[in-house]
């Protein structure tokens, strides 16, 4: 028999036979090979128009041709899995660990520079010839106590280092447990995944209060960027009531990492600032505003710093462009988006939550012909029937397929030698063991479920898939 | 496994020497908080209006080089242990992907099309007895919900929290009012949960025996064809009711599986008779796409060096075979043997008469002048009399 080989994905004619049944002869078959595939597959402009040459050249050959998923329930799920969407999860509070190192850093070398302030002012006594006890002891007071504080200063420093370091650690450890021994344990693994990837979906669309809520009833606070959400929630807010001040405070506080983005968050809201003292017909003041924070800037901001101060001449109500754009209020709409980008890219989140992707993947894997032909084939089950999924995933990829797996109509079990797909006379096929139950309770007769005409399960006949 | 191994073990050396560091600078500190107060009592002796003498300057010129020192080399250590701090970073970036997102196509869940992605996850809600999670959802969403879609929800979660209370009352009471219907999909639970209420009474000891007797000739009676020999046994195990049933060959009805396998049971008929798949959609979906999105990333990297583009910009297939395993197979799907395709309305499978299935356009090309050999089988056959089969 002709067994499946992934190394084999592309179809030619020839006249070879090779691993072909011995009665076969010298009898003109289909052959698949992969080195006829290369130059095709990989070829150049043809490659664009992939997929729909289907039929021609079949899918990708050799190595990455089929991926296997072991055991029942996916126990043994690969390990890849968790690297691929996992991310953000490490990455995030790593992030906020290096920032408390820097500050930490920051901290301690105030304190050095204080007791070495202190230290210095007892040497310069020293070098001197009044070198009364009383004044050198109180100098010595000074000294103990910048040690002092350099001591609780250092203490409290390390020691948030720490609690952040665990939190990347309670994660990495929450992370090992995807492929624990127990199947229970794996599941419930898998079911907190989910409420992970639910929590950041939903904060990512704006739906703070049902992620937190989610989050708090699972215990899960800890395992999701929660906090970073709700810190960027504030400023949404309050930009959305027209206030700069979070979001100024936001920009220092991120300033290094926003200059290495190139970001021009902070530029825009200074801009939006003069704006609206313009609107608010304060036109010395916005030149003060300008003075102050539109020198020094970078040389691509020069055209809108200029369209800004042109706009000093134009009345408030102007329906000028580009000033009558300026002066829209739908400019904050976009500072807040531009905020949110921002964000995301700080901490390195994809433009996309991981809950998209792997829906979208999912949707994909499990979408079959099937899940788009009616009632007749639609089961219950398979998330793809679901109306919602399935109008989703409608523009979606099928799943590939290049060897049949066959399920049994009625009973949902796989057919197999086991239990051996039996066709009825108007060409339907079901499994062996469901008709023959069928049959019993039923003198011998089968109602076809699809067709709902009745057969003799003596007509049924076997049907031989390779 | 070894992603995670790598980030906590980077993590796990920040986290010592954070720590070695922390005790280090405590006790570096203290020693010259404690060696400097000495100096500081030393000089009150000399008394206030008098100048210290020179071995005591000395002395306190060599303290305050110390200090400076000490101080100054805590800091520096402290900025030493940045590249461990970095490492974890570094550990985080090597084995785990951050550009994810490359995978997916963002038109396909935005726009109208958030309405259904709310409206799968608020059905997820319900599913997962999420009650006030979902009405929280739909608040904040505005989603609306046809009322039909969440009421079963309600009831079965209501059912299951008492049973998981190991209260039978709401499953038999539903269990009865849909008796005609879980007998057409021959559904055992009616008499499940009559058994699960019958052993519940044997639990209670020797003198509810007559209870337990009397429950099952009213119960019992009408599932008598169809479960004799389970009833056999449940009344064979009142011999022992007396002696203890933990120490009979009936101790198994004692164990604490058959209420989780009632759960099970109730789950699966209730579903199935609301037409209801068992498992949450969205969980099926999401934990297939975490076994499909490792493959398909390590796709799209070849083919990002192989110039290939637009993985999802298509109505065809994936570029590349995910496996699911059986448990995630909801559809037959019959791939041509010959020419390595999944069938079509155009190319449907043919069966030919001696039994092999093959793609109709495998079955044209293996034709020749009206003769067909079966590349199966040494049957030779007229390419008419194959026949179009539906799996
Ligand atoms: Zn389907
Ligand atoms: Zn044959």
């Amino acid at each position: 028999m002709y067994t499946y080989d992934p190394m084999v994905s592309c179809i030619s004619e020839s006249p070879e036979v090779t691993n072909m049944p011995f009665w076969l002869g010298t009898a003109r078959v289909v052959r698949l090979h992969t080195e006829t595939l290369e130059p095709f597959f990989f070829g150049g402009a043809r490659l664009l128009g992939l997929w729909s040459e289907a039929s021609e050249l079949s899918h990708l050959p050799a190595k990455w041709a089929r991926y296997s998923h072991a055991g029942e329930g996916g126990r043994h799920e690969s390990m890849a899995d968790v690297s691929s969407i996992e991310h953000p999860t490490l990455k995030v509070p790593y992030d906020v660990l290096n920032k408390k190192f820097r500050l930490a850093q920051k901290t301690l070398d105030r304190e050095v520079c204080h007791v070495t302030t202190a230290v210095s002012e007892l040497e310069r006594i020293l070098f001197t010839d009044n070198q009364s006890a009383s004044q050198i002891s109180s100098l010595l007071g000074g000294v103990v106590e910048k040690l002092s504080s350099f001591k609780r200063k250092a203490e409290e420093a390390t020691q948030e280092e720490v609690e952040c370091g665990r939190v990347v650690k309670r994660r990495v450890e929450h992370l090992r447990g995807h492929d624990a021994p127990s199947p229970a344990t794996v599941a419930e693994w898998r079911r907190t995944r989910l409420d992970r990837l639910l929590v950041e979906y939903l904060l990512r669309a704006g739906c703070y209060s049902t992620a937190t809520k989610l989050a708090s009833s699972r215990g899960i606070e800890g395992l999701t960027n929660l906090d970073v959400f709700l810190v960027a929630r504030e400023v949404e807010q309050s930009l959305a009531l027209h206030d700069t001040s979070k979001c100024l405070t936001w920009c220092h506080d991120n300033k290094s990492k926003l200059r290495k983005l190139n970001s021009s968050l902070e530029f825009n809201v200074r801009m939006q600032e003069y704006i609206e003292l313009v609107k608010g017909d304060r036109r010395m003041d916005a030149i003060r505003h300008a003075r102050k924070y539109f020198t020094g800037q970078e040389p691509h901001h020069l055209p809108s710093i200029q369209r800004c101060m042109a706009l000093i001449a134009f009345p408030a109500n102007t329906d000028v462009s580009p000033y009558k754009e300026l002066l829209s209020p739908s400019r904050w709409d976009l500072l807040i988006s531009q905020f949110r980008s921002e964000n995301l890219k700080l901490y390195q989140l994809s433009s996309q939550s991981a809950f998209s992707v792997v829906v979208q993947s999912g949707l994909s894997a499990l979408k079959t012909p099937h899940c788009y032909r009616g009632a007749t084939g639609h089961n219950p089950d398979c998330p793809v029937c679901q109306p919602a999924l399935n109008a989703l995933a409608s523009p979606l990829p099928y799943a590939h397929c290049s060897q049949s797996r066959l399920v049994c109509h009625i009973s949902g079990d796989q057919l197999n030698e086991n239990n051996q797909p039996l066709m009825l006379p108007n060409g339907y096929v079901y499994g062996e063991k469901a008709l023959r139950q069928m049959a019993s309770e039923n003198n011998d007769t089968i109602v076809c479920p699809r067709s709902r005409q009745t057969f003799n399960i003596r007509d049924a006949e076997k049907v031989f898939v390779m | 496994m070894e992603a995670c191994t790598a980030v906590a073990r980077e993590i796990e050396k920040v986290l010592t020497k954070f720590t070695s560091y922390s005790d280090h600078a405590s006790n570096t500190i203290t020693s010259l908080h404690s060696n400097i107060e000495n100096l500081q009592t030393e000089i009150d002796q000399v008394g206030a209006d008098k100048n210290i003498t020179d071995p005591q300057a000395s002395i306190l010129n060599e303290a305050m080089g110390r200090v400076k020192e000490a101080v100054t080399r805590l800091s520096s250590d402290h900025r030493d242990l940045h590249s461990s701090v970095s490492k974890v970073g570094k550990a985080i970036d090597k084995n785990f992907t951050a550009d994810f997102g490359c995978i997916s196509n963002d038109s396909v869940f935005s726009g109208d099309k958030q309405q259904l992605v709310n409206e799968v996850i608020c059905q997820h809600f319900f599913r997962e007895g999420l009650l006030d999670i979902a009405e929280e959802f739909i608040s904040e969403t505005g989603l609306e919900l046809q009322e039909e879609s969440r009421e079963p929800f309600f009831e079965l979660n209501r059912i299951l929290a008492a049973l998981k209370a190991r209260d039978l009352g709401p499953a038999l009471q539903w269990a009865e009012e849909n008796r005609e219907k879980l007998r057409a999909q021959n559904s055992s639970l009616e008499f499940k949960l009559h058994r699960l209420a019958y052993i519940n009474l044997i639990k209670e000891g020797p003198l509810s025996v007559g209870q337990a007797i009397e429950y099952a000739r009213v119960h019992f009676t009408p599932f008598v064809y169809q479960h004799e020999k389970v009833i056999q046994s449940l009344m064979g195990c009142l011999l022992y009711v007396k002696g203890g049933l933990e120490n009979s060959p009936y101790s198994d009805l004692l164990s604490p599986h058959q209420w989780s396998e009632i759960c099970d049971v109730f789950t699966r008929d209730a579903c199935s008779l609301l037409g209801l798949s068992v498992d949450s959609s969205l969980a099926v979906c999401v934990n297939a796409g975490c076994t499909a999105l490792p493959v398909l990333l390590n796709i799209k990297q070849v083919m990002q060096q192989r110039a290939v583009h637009n993985m999802w910009n298509t109505k065809e297939e994936l570029p590349i075979e995910i496996d699911l395993g059986p448990s995630s197979r909801y559809h037959s799907i019959f791939a041509c043997p010959i020419l390595r395709q999944q069938s079509t309305e155009t190319n449907p499978p043919m069966r030919l008469i001696c039994g092999h299935v093959i793609s109709r356009d495998a079955l044209n090309k293996l034709t020749t002048s009206a003769k067909l050999k079966c590349p199966y089988c040494p049957v030779e056959q007229n390419p008419a009399d194959a026949v179009q089969i539906f799996f």
